[in-house]
């Protein structure tokens, strides 16, 4: 007996390593956002030195990496999930995600104080103008429905449709490639490099759907086979 | 106004110096020493030497009561595509343009045309510095002590024919020494080709560059030869020009050929034209801080003296 319960982990073993995931996960997530707040710190206590001499752009910039890197890492999660096979990855999707929309979140809020000078008018004429920005905005509308949702009090309460609901986020990951890519100017780096990334996030998940389709097909033509047997036997 | 004038040294040290010993003072501005250490073997040639506009000597500049930008950000912060789009690219990467020799070919509409050496263009021109605002069409803006001469100076020596009517200058085109252009995502295309009408270049504002805080140009701002033009966006100011032509019709510049609904021939500084995904109406003086309040941008950058150039001439539509 007692070397069975040692081969494999009891409960509180098990809870401890999720927790212990779960706090390396989180920590490790959040040293570029610290990073950020850091060079924010510097700036503002010595303009010029933190973000450089342009450091409102620089902020939204740097913010707006984050929020499309946070953002494809959330869908990565699965597909890794998926590919390597270890389903534990999946409870770490939650904390991505949030955070990918905590700095989109931060990515607006700096566009709005350090450039727009915290000015609505000056928002709403660039969201009515500037197809870049209306993208932008729409992508972040999109996800808060899936930021309130997140909680798995609510997926619960949607079941099925949880699921249907968040393949919101497909929209959003367009929506900031787009983004990405009306900004361009003179390199098209940034829009190859996620548009491969979200290229190859979209094959991973049409080549799952199809294999699962086809061991669907595979035993519904087995069960057929038995059925069909079963009534040659008869 | 007290403008003191420097005395003019009438033989270069270049020409005095043994070639060892020249070619062992050749420097850069504004690098670390330890970039200058790590750079000593493969650091290209300079077609001025360091030191050359102070041995030149120029006539000072007028403060023109706005902060001059602190050189640290103004060689540090660049746009010059040829070496990358980042803003720290430029300082990073034009260490290795080599500038010596540096040809200038002047062709097209002129009596004289050919192509002359950059020491013998310059040659007995009297310098002088402008103190200028530079507003990039990005929205941010600086004030820079330039040392250069009037475009009409050079111009001159060649003899314009009466058919010409705009300018064209062409960038430095090396792919070896600017990885920018090998950069297979660029959607800008090299050489880089800019373009004035001749009245415009004719204007006494507008200046070719060789110096700037006093010292030659650094690389990463155009050395060893550029335009500036400071009623229009920062990009008209081409820079490491290798080509001057005199034309007849209006030259296709690059900006304009890349994205022509967002970037006119023109390029006036304008607060009332828009860029289609920014306001023009207002700019963040360099270096600016992160919740600071931006200012006001002029019409023709503040050099109203440049309106009567486009008098009877509608700015909206030729942005």
């Amino acid at each position: 007996m007692a070397t069975q319960e040692s081969a494999r982990p009891g409960p509180r073993f098990a809870w401890l390593a999720t927790r212990t995931a779960k706090w390396s996960v989180g920590i490790l997530i959040a040293i570029p956002f610290l990073l950020i707040l850091n060079d924010v710190r510097i700036e503002l206590v010595s303009p010029g030195t933190g973000l450089g001499p342009d450091p409102g752009e620089e902020l939204v910039e740097r913010l707006g990496d984050w929020s499309i890197r946070f953002l494809y890492l959330t869908l990565l999660v699965s597909s890794a999930a998926r590919l390597l096979k270890i389903p534990v990855l999946v409870q770490h999707r939650r904390t991505v995600g949030l955070w990918a929309f905590f700095y989109i979140v931060l990515h607006l809020a700096a566009y709005f104080s350090a450039l727009a000078g915290f000015d609505f008018n000056v928002l709403l004429a660039d969201f009515e103008k500037r197809p870049y920005i209306t993208f932008g905005i729409c992508g972040l509308a999109l996800l808060i429905p899936l930021a309130i949702t997140s909680t798995r009090g609510w997926q619960r309460r949607l079941k099925a449709n949880w699921k249907r609901l968040h393949r919101i986020v497909y929209i959003a990951a367009i929506l900031a490639l787009v983004h990405l890519w009306m900004q361009e100017k003179a390199s098209y780096f940034d829009t190859f490099l996620y548009g491969s990334i979200l290229g190859l996030l979209f094959v991973e998940r049409i080549v799952d759907a199809l294999m699962k389709m086809r061991r669907r097909s595979v035993r519904a033509a087995r069960e057929s086979k038995t059925d069909s047997r079963q009534g040659e036997t008869e | 106004m007290l403008i003191k004038v420097r005395t003019r040294n009438e033989v270069k040290s270049s020409e005095i110096t043994p070639e060892a010993v020249y070619g062992s003072r050749r420097k850069f501005i504004g690098q670390s020493s330890a970039a200058v250490v790590v750079g000593a073997a493969a650091a290209p040639a300079l077609a001025l030497p360091t030191g050359w506009v102070e041995e030149q000597g120029f006539k000072e500049g007028e403060p023109i009561g706005e902060k001059i930008t602190p050189e640290e950000y103004a060689i540090r912060y660049n746009n010059f595509y040829e070496f990358g789009t980042g803003k720290d690219d430029p300082f990073r990467k034009a260490k290795q343009m080599t500038t010596d020799p540096w040809t200038i070919e002047i062709g097209g509409q002129v009596a004289k045309p050919g192509k002359v050496a950059i020491e013998d263009l310059l040659k007995g021109v009297g310098l002088e510095e402008r103190i200028y605002r530079l507003r990039c069409v990005e929205a941010w803006s600086m004030v820079i002590p330039w040392i250069g001469v009037p475009i009409k100076a050079i111009l001159d020596k060649y003899e314009p024919l009466g058919s010409a009517k705009y300018v064209k200058f062409t960038t430095l085109y090396r792919p070896s020494e600017m990885p920018g252009i090998r950069s297979v995502f660029s959607s800008v295309e090299f050489p880089y080709v800019e373009g004035l009408r001749l009245d415009e270049a004719y204007h006494p504002l507008a200046i070719f560059a060789v110096g700037m805080y006093g010292k030659i140009l650094p690389n990463q701002n155009g050395a060893p030869f550029r335009l500036v033009v400071p009623w229009k966006y920062g990009f008209k100011s081409i820079k490491s020009i290798v080509k001057i032509e005199l034309t007849e019709r209006q030259p296709r510049t690059t900006w304009n050929r890349s994205a022509p609904h967002e970037y006119g021939f023109y390029a006036n500084v304008n607060p009332k034209v828009n860029h289609p995904r920014w306001s023009q109406a207002k700019e963040r003086r360099l270096p600016a801080t992160l919740f600071g309040s931006k200012i006001d941008t002029l019409m023709f950058n503040g050099y109203d003296e440049v309106a009567s150039l486009y008098e009877g001439m509608n700015l909206k539509r030729k942005y």
